[in-house]
């Protein structure tokens, strides 16, 4: 009896020791956010795709969209994650339908929570480094003195009567917006993966709908900015 | 006892064994090489130098060497250098470029300067990803120096000067270490110290009118809180001056054909629509001295550039919204598309371009022809 128990015993240590450590080799051990973009229901197609003025007449094409993610962090009650040099430019021109940020070598799930901003930190915005995908000549520097555009978006906007460019470069301080996402098994998938729907529609229906007529472009002027700078705090959700 | 034959037999075996291995690991051996110190401003952003192809010293002597030696071209008179002289930034002053077949080229000859940065697909069209991948094809073009690599490397193989530069830069003479060796001479072609570079230093101020230009060089025109802008930033770099680097980002249409005059450009190497009539922004480094202006050279200068931006804009498809946008007229554009700047902001930024001319650029020895500045012998 004595013996058997002790089989028993071992046998079952043994079995609870390979379903723990199948479990936990089983645990993503790594972060990869996608993020797809959007106008309302409809995925993103540069160019070639009409979508309908938001607050007016007339449909409008894209020809290109890219925003900066900055400042990624997870939390783990005070045993955090910083990603170094946390600068990514999401863009979508280059044969891949969703942006992609890996975090390698982390357990997933002892995070809680994953904190990225939309924009740049004011320090970074008003500092020439090269960090990550800052880069002070590169299409989304306006110049030295004034910052990075955290968003842009340029296409046209086609009516009856004409057809005409489409401006939105998104920036300012004030605009730089964070984000908080829950991490656990519902949001982030067996492999690690956690799926973001980027809405552009979004941006241009915050308290009424902008009418692409009237506002066809967005660069300085402090007003405009924020109407659309406000939609970056619902602009990403999870899929 | 082994006989003195044998040991006759063994002794000269090693001895050819010795020698043998000897002369094949001497063979093999990776040349000892240094690499190139340079400087350059931390504002022009990261690089990169393919691990391939270190910058060493003894490539750089052997690109410029080539580079100014015609035997690269099947007439044996043309070199890079003939479409690329110092004294115009690495121009030649044409608006088409002529190589040996007399026949006008489909472009402007590009200048060559700050090549570690900026867009990473070169000539007009972006249809070279690489300096080495560059560097072979005018040689071979039949309308540029129409040589055969292979005539070319036995030719080369003769130069007694070329046995010993491609041996000690890279231990063999192929069209790869060809390529490797004239790509790394241009990568050393760094120009950092114009008045514009200075003006970034601390060193010195801009005349009253050289500010204006730079500062509507550097501003997209918003008419909502009277901001003026030449709108050049928009296409070429704060620092750099050139395209940008990422992607296509550094490829425009900007305006200069309508749709049924519309070159391919970009499309010949992407084939998207979307990138028909782009060509590369070029760096406006030295563009004081880069005349003839445009892919295919057709603005003889500056001024006639700036008037092109100024009013001269032609409706396509792929132009570029940027440029359709960008007024300093409130609600203007229709179908004449103009910057609507007035004269005296088109000479400020004139005058602001003339402050990217590096004079010791233009004369730096390092640069210049060793077959004339009598540096082979170095």
């Amino acid at each position: 009896m004595n013996k058997l128990f002790k089989i028993v015993s071992l046998v079952s240590t043994l079995l609870l020791i390979s379903i723990v450590t199948i479990w936990y080799h089983s645990l993503p051990k790594q972060l990869t956010l996608r993020f797809y973009p959007f106008l309302g229901n409809k995925p993103l197609v540069l160019n070639d795709e009409r979508y309908t003025n938001p607050g007016g007449e007339g449909v409008f094409s894209i020809r290109d969209f890219q925003f900066f993610i900055s400042n990624l962090m997870l939390i783990n009650n005070g045993n955090n994650y910083t990603e170094q040099e946390s600068y990514h430019l999401a863009r979508f021109d280059v044969g891949k339908a969703f942006y992609e940020i890996m975090i390698p070598e982390i357990s997933v799930f002892n995070y809680q929570q994953l904190i990225f901003n939309v924009g740049i930190d004011r320090k970074a915005n008003g500092t020439i480094v090269f960090e990550g995908d800052l880069d002070p000549n590169s299409r989304m520097a306006w110049n030295w003195q004034v910052g990075y555009k955290f968003l842009l978006i340029e296409g046209s906007l086609f009516t009856q009567e004409k057809q005409q460019p489409l401006i939105y470069h998104i920036g300012f301080n004030e605009s730089y917006t964070r984000l908080d996402f829950p991490l656990n098994s519902n949001t982030v998938s067996n492999d690690g993966i956690m799926k973001l729907k980027v809405d552009i529609l979004v941006l241009f229906n915050q308290v009424e709908p902008i009418d692409m007529n009237e506002t066809p472009k967005v660069k300085f002027y402090p007003e405009d900015v924020a109407k659309i700078a406000n939609g970056f705090q619902y602009f990403i959700t999870i899929m | 006892m082994p006989n003195l034959n044998s040991l006759v037999k063994v002794f000269f075996l090693s001895v050819v064994i010795t020698v043998t291995s000897t002369y094949f690991f001497s063979m093999s051996k990776k040349p000892d090489t240094q690499l190139v110190e340079f400087t350059a401003p931390f504002i022009f952003g990261r690089f990169q130098i393919p691990k391939e192809n270190p910058l060493t010293v003894e490539s750089v002597k052997l690109g410029r060497r080539l580079f100014y030696d015609p035997l690269l071209s099947k007439n044996n008179k043309i070199s890079c250098a003939s479409c690329h002289k110092q004294s115009l930034a690495f121009t030649d002053g044409l608006a088409l470029s002529v190589g040996g077949s007399g026949k006008k080229l489909a472009f402007n000859s590009m200048s060559l300067v700050n090549l570690m940065w900026g867009p990473k697909h070169f000539f007009w069209d972006g249809r070279s990803n690489s300096l080495e991948n560059q560097a072979l094809q005018p040689i071979v073009h039949i309308d540029e120096m129409d040589s055969n690599l292979d005539d070319l490397i036995e030719e080369l193989s003769e130069v007694k000067a070329y046995q010993i530069l491609f041996g000690q830069a890279y231990g063999e003479l192929n069209a790869v270490s060809i390529a490797k060796a004239l790509a790394n001479f241009q990568r050393t072609l760094i120009s950092s110290n114009s008045r514009y570079d200075q003006f970034l230093r601390g060193e010195v101020s801009l005349s009253k009118q050289e500010e204006l230009g730079r500062k509507l060089f550097m501003a997209h025109p918003d008419t909502k809180i009277s901001l003026r802008g030449g709108n050049c930033i928009d296409c070429h770099s704060q620092f750099l001056t050139s395209g940008f680097t990422a992607a296509f980002d550094g490829f425009s249409n900007n305006g200069l054909d309508n749709d049924e005059n519309l070159s391919e450009g970009l499309y010949g190497l992407t084939k998207l629509e979307s990138h028909r009539g782009l060509f590369k922004a070029p760096t406006l480094r030295n563009i004081a001295v880069t005349a003839p202006y445009m892919h295919d050279g057709r603005f003889k200068t500056l001024e006639e550039v700036l008037a092109h931006y100024n009013g001269g804009i032609k409706i396509s498809k792929t132009l570029s919204p940027l440029i359709v946008e960008a007024d300093n007229l409130a609600n203007m554009q229709g179908e004449h598309i103009s910057l609507n700047l007035e004269p005296h902001e088109v000479e400020a930024i004139i005058s602001f371009l003339h402050t990217l001319t590096d004079e010791s650029f233009l004369i730096n020895k390092a640069f210049s022809d060793p077959f004339t500045a009598g540096d082979l012998n170095e």
